[in-house]
């Protein structure tokens, strides 16, 4: 979706049969987008494999095949056991204790260990589901579909419970998987550790075959098991190319844009937009949690530069648990709603920049977003404030403080609030102010919304100047009554976490600047803005219950040593 | 037509289940019971002449859970009034008798030493009973709630009984496999 004119096409005359030709390209049908959903072609084969699985295991149920098998299973086994030897069996005891409760339970426990180390949480909670579901589902067909150890041969070394599946395999796999996917990143490292996991689940299957523990469809049971479920959810759940493993510095909600994801963007770019990126480049990563700021240079006459922002459903999926945080911690602030799809938030964020910059609020120019993966990734594409800089780094005078009011003077007056006024979407140039990320931007806000917008614009010139002098400068434009009620509404949840942090560091120097301006506006009672509701109260309850549950979850499964 | 097959389906599968669940039960070898666990048990101890199974279940008992590794295997079974876990089934290559007392056989018991070890008698009756026999032991530890009485022991000591290795042997046998163990030697 872009807004720019398209560039020179051919006049479309009612005679004119031909094609209307564009730079932009519209992907046909059936196409994949700039950057498919990729479970890669492993993930494929082993959604296979545990289809396949589910399909045997309905044809044991449903038919009498199991006898054969098993029947076929005991012929190789004796077969291999016929070839025992003393320095073997020993031999292979030994490479038998690589599925031992000891072993497995050291690497799970190991790797969750570092997990939280690292502060990898997504990566930690699909590894610890895909234990606990490979832990139960071995246990529950263990349970279900009893089958004996194999006939016909002696039995060397110990066991527990059913033959199938074969639950060292499925525990050794298990844990190699997590290692591979959440410890090691993409590439060489990954690459060497599959070949050793291999050796190794190939080694510990060899074992259980030659001592006659386990019958060949048992580790096969196991084997997909234990590397299909924590394989595929790792693709799924945590996919390299949004959530690398990495060891460098990087906020985790930050995407990496270089390799496929770059390709992408350019593409996409290129197809939707009709312009050449030549760079793409992350910028003020340290002033944004909620998306992937980038700087995009693209061919022109000359070349230029356009602020990009990357959302992804990690952004919404962010933004949806800081709200649900917020509703338990201060009650449902009455005009916060999360989103519920990638779209529709990119899409809102360049609506308002449509709407606020046709208002004539200075604000970036919007040239449309482009979709890099259909409802995962958008990235926004605007204006780039060349020779712009952060509110906090510019010079601020009477000048630059009148804009800034009269800018949100206009807001009330046309009915648009910001909801996020903080010095980092504050730009500076050429002596005027330029509001950005109007993601949270509202029309028909409520009064006590654009109060708050008030306040927070007070705040922030007053942390460059002080707040004697916005007081006065304000009086230019707002009545005393309106100050007083911006002060009165505003509060710790009201004020974004940027000014509030700067604020604590005035108060320490003995500057408490939110005081002094509730001291010169007229007084005021508060306006409450906390607001206790069933909603509250149940989430609170919920999220309480599921802490609960999963501690339980955990020390129960600790216990049983499925972890 | 689809929702035929979709219910040819759904009944076959749920036949299935109920197969399934019957195969984690140790019933006693008779017309469509599934002896799995029996085998996996007589596994558990080879040397064991006799693996222990459940006949039927009487009115208000049921099947608690079981777990069969090498050298041991137990199931439990859990009553509406003697309470969870009520009776624990324990086959192991030997058990120490030393605290107990040597009791008569009753009739129809296969040949084996009967050792009876009470520790508590109602309301809390809790006790062990052991059978030994050649290469084995069964131990039944009754661990009633306090209420239950006598009648709960007798009830699940008359849903208990015993299966012999030899059995199972010979039922192998014919589907051209041998239980290793007591009797069969095994390659390896």
């Amino acid at each position: 979706m872009g807004h720019e004119a398209l560039p020179a096409t051919k006049s479309h005359p009612a005679d004119d049969r031909g094609p209307i030709t564009s730079k932009r390209q519209r992907r046909p049908s059936g196409q994949p987008p700039p950057l498919p959903r990729e479970l890669g072609a492993s993930g494929r084969f082993w959604i296979g494999s545990l289809l396949a699985l589910l399909a045997f295991t309905i044809l044991l149920l449903v038919t009498t095949v199991g006898a054969s098998i098993d029947r076929q299973e005991s012929v190789f086994l004796r077969w291999i056991a016929e070839g025992r030897t003393g320095w073997l069996n020993r031999a292979m005891l030994t490479v038998n204790g690589l599925g031992s409760t000891a072993v497995t339970r050291t690497l799970r426990l190991g790797t969750i260990i570092a997990l939280i180390g690292f502060r990898r949480w997504r990566h930690l909670v699909v590894l610890v589901i895909s234990l606990l579901l490979v832990a139960w589902l071995t246990g529950k067909i263990g349970q279900f579909f009893i089958r004996p150890r194999p006939f016909g041969v002696r039995i060397i070394g110990g066991w527990d419970g059913s033959s199938l599946p074969s639950r060292p395999v499925a525990e050794l796999s298990v844990a190699l998987i997590g290692i591979m996917y959440t410890l090691l990143p993409r590439g060489g490292l990954r690459s060497a550790a599959k070949f050793i996991a291999a050796v190794l689940l190939g080694a510990l299957a060899a074992a259980e075959l030659y001592l006659g523990l386990n019958h060949p469809a048992d580790i096969v049971f196991a084997l997909v098991l234990g590397i299909g479920i924590p394989l595929v959810a790792f693709r799924l759940f945590v996919p390299n190319a949004v959530f690398p493993v990495h060891y460098g510095k990087g906020r985790a909600a930050h995407l990496d844009v270089r390799g496929a994801r770059g390709e992408a963007i350019r593409q996409a770019v290129h197809d939707q937009l009709g312009m050449t990126v030549l760079d793409v480049k992350p910028v003020g990563l340290a002033g944004s949690g909620g998306s992937t700021p980038l700087r995009l240079t693209v061919v022109g006459d000359p070349d230029h530069h356009l602020f990009a922002k990357l959302y992804a459903k990690t952004h919404l999926r962010a933004d949806r648990s800081y709200k649900l945080g917020r509703t338990i911690l201060y009650g449902t602030l009455e005009d916060e709603k999360s989103y519920n799809s990638v779209r529709r938030l990119v899409q809102y964020e360049d609506y308002m920049m449509l709407v606020m910059h046709d208002f004539g609020i200075p604000c970036a120019k919007t040239y449309g977003f482009v979709e890099i993966t259909p409802e995962r990734e958008y990235l926004l594409v605007n204006e780039f404030f060349e020779g712009g800089t952060e509110i906090t780094e510019a010079e601020v005078d009477d000048a630059l403080i009148d804009d800034a009011l009269a800018t949100i003077r206009r807001m009330w007056d046309l009915g648009v609030a910001h909801r996020d006024v903080k010095p980092a979407n504050i730009m500076v140039r050429d002596g005027k102010i330029m509001l950005i990320d109007l993601a949270f931007g509202e029309i028909r806000p409520s009064p006590w919304r654009q109060a708050v917008d008030l306040a927070n614009m007070m705040l922030v010139l007053a942390l460059r100047t002080d707040p004697d002098r916005v007081y006065q400068r304000a009086l230019r434009f707002f009545a005393p009554e309106e100050i007083a009620e911006a002060f009165a509404a505003t509060r710790r949840v009201t004020m974004p976490s940027q000014s509030r942090t700067m604020l604590k560091r005035h108060r320490k120097e003995g500057r408490d600047i939110l005081a002094r301006f509730r001291e010169l506006a007229p007084k005021h009672p508060p306006i409450a803005i906390q607001r206790w509701s069933v909603q509250r109260i149940g989430l609170t309850l919920i999220v309480l219950l599921g802490m609960l549950l999963a501690l339980l979850l955990v020390i129960d499964n600790l216990r049983t040593g499925a972890l | 037509m689809a929702r035929l097959a979709l219910a040819v389906m759904a009944a076959s599968l749920l036949s299935g289940c109920a197969r399934l669940q019957d195969s984690a039960v140790p019933l006693c070898p008779g017309p469509d019971r599934n002896s799995a666990s029996l085998f996996l048990m007589a596994q558990a101890v080879p040397s064991a002449a006799y693996v222990p199974c459940v006949s039927e279940f009487p009115a208000g008992w049921t099947f608690g859970g079981q777990r069969i590794r090498n050298a041991h295997s137990e199931f439990w079974m859990d009553s509406d009034r003697a309470g969870s876990r009520a009776v624990t089934v324990v086959l192991t290559r030997d058990c120490d008798t030393s605290r107990a007392v040597v009791v008569p056989q009753e009739a129809g018991e296969p040949p084996m030493k009967r050792f009876e070890e009470p520790n508590a008698l109602p309301p809390t009756l809790s006790g062990n009973r052991y059978y030994v026999f050649p290469g084995g032991c069964i131990t039944y530890r009754f661990s009633f709630a306090p209420g239950a009485t006598f009648a709960q022991a007798v009830e699940a000591s008359q849903a208990l009984t015993f299966v012999s290795r030899a059995l199972g042997v010979t039922v192998l046998a014919r589907e051209g496999q041998l239980l290793c163990g007591r009797g069969v030697r095994c390659p390896g």
